[in-house]
């Protein structure tokens, strides 16, 4: 079993510091851009090198290492990394003919540059590890970070995921028709019948463990799955929430992970009923946007609501007979194969 | 182009260059330490210098113990691109 006891969270709505779920940030040329903070804790020799995902990966973990428990690992989910950096430093090959290169750009760029530098930083030089699969990239470091605590009782991991809008990724995208063509309010987002969703970034960071006491939340099950057969998805969502009503957790809540996208929005569709109709429904992403990590925000969102947060309207599809919701069943799916259940209980 | 011109460009390239995007190109003084102290410049930043004077005056720096001396403050740099310089 896997207890998550802290959690912070840097996205396009204010959800860092003082959090504001009630007044929606909208897009800005149709992107949900993160709202970064100041980053006190980084200095700024080290920050002004920091592309985006770095720096919403790094301010988002170090107040939770600052909050003095020891941290026995760094486990990081990223979809695409540094990709701003990484295109800079290719486009720098090309004009300089493979020649004489600054540096800066790709050491930001990697993967791994997020968990590196929280660890380099902190001076922390325990295990250090980056899951880098799509749209299963946060879900794959929560699964080692599983695995981890089956083998390493009583140890504190910092668990992570994270991605940035950067220019070049939102044109392969938006070509790819993963974007709404139109600008689309984020407030309407999910009454638009259209092909695509808004994108978005973000990082969530979580301090897990496998101790309950004074835990936020714990992670009962996760399930992963990779397919595009709306029947296979609905049957194994079934399965799971079958196999998890037999451990007495009895679902009072569905967090659905429906991205305003016409084309996935039949896999939603089809978890939901495979639920009592009673179990009130509620949606993240005219928050967060779509982007490969969007689980993390759905996972921060879901500690936020078993932990008594008042639930904003805009939130619920069909309305919440709960108040504060004790377990809950997140859903998503990225771009209609990616898919997850996870469930979380206070 | 005056050594004046030369130095003033140069702080200018060196705060575009290394994203001090705190920094006004003004407030650099001539012999004021680049690293360390001063502009707390570190050793990534002397490699991106290396790759700027390569790519906007056509200069090599390939001895370190030679980049050491050229890389101490604005007054510095601009006598080694005058004398060296081939673009």
């Amino acid at each position: 079993m896997l207890y998550i006891h802290r959690t912070y969270c840097i996205s396009p709505q204010q959800t860092f510091g003082q959090v504001d779920l009630e007044t929606i940030q909208e897009p800005a040329n149709k992107r949900l851009l993160a709202m970064e903070p100041n980053y006190e804790g980084i200095p700024p020799g080290v920050l002004r090198r920091m592309g985006r995902a770095v720096r919403m990966g790094v301010g988002a973990s170090l107040p939770l290492i600052k909050e003095g428990l020891p941290i026995d690992g760094i486990i990081i989910g990223t979809g695409k990394g540094g990709m701003e950096d990484c295109i800079k430093f290719l486009n720098q090959i090309v004009q300089y003919e493979e020649g004489l290169l600054a540096p800066g750009n790709f050491v930001q760029s990697t993967s791994n540059a997020v968990a590196a530098q929280v660890g380099m930083m902190t001076k922390n030089k325990s295990y250090n590890s980056t899951h880098v699969h799509r749209g299963h990239a946060f879900e794959n470091a929560l699964i080692d970070a599983v695995m981890q605590l089956n083998q390493f009782p009583g140890k504190n991991f910092l668990l992570g995921g994270l991605d940035e809008i950067s220019d070049f990724d939102y044109n392969i995208e938006e070509l790819d028709g993963a974007y709404k063509k139109d600008p689309v309010s984020n407030k309407v987002l999910f009454d638009v019948d259209s092909a695509g969703s808004i994108a978005g970034e973000g990082a969530a960071v979580f301090l897990v463990n496998d101790q309950p006491a004074d835990a936020l939340a714990s992670i009962r099950a996760l399930h992963i799955l990779h397919s595009e057969d709306e029947k296979l998805v609905a049957d194994t969502f079934r399965q799971f929430v079958e196999k998890n009503r037999n451990a007495a957790d009895t679902i009072d809540f569905f967090l659905s992970g429906e991205s305003g996208d016409n084309r996935t929005r039949k896999f939603y569709t089809a978890c939901e009923s495979a639920l009592p109709a009673s179990t009130p429904v509620a949606r993240f992403k005219h928050l967060s946007g779509e982007y490969c990590t969007a689980s993390a925000f759905g996972l921060w969102l879901a500690c936020r609501l078993v932990q008594g947060m008042a639930l904003p309207a805009h939130l619920l599809k069909s309305p919440a007979s709960v108040s504060t919701p004790q377990t809950i069943l997140l859903y998503n799916n990225y771009k209609g194969v990616q898919h997850s259940f996870m469930l979380l209980r206070k | 182009m005056e050594t004046a011109e030369l130095k003033q460009q140069l702080k200018k390239q060196i705060v575009q260059f290394l994203n001090l995007t705190s920094v006004n190109p003004d407030d650099i003084k001539d012999d004021e330490p680049l690293f360390g102290e001063g502009l707390g410049l570190d050793s990534i930043d002397s490699i991106e210098l290396i790759v700027l004077l390569s790519r906007e005056y056509g200069i090599e720096i390939k001895d370190p113990k030679e980049g050491r001396k050229i890389l101490v403050d604005i007054n510095t740099i601009a006598a080694y691109i005058e004398q060296h310089r081939t673009k």
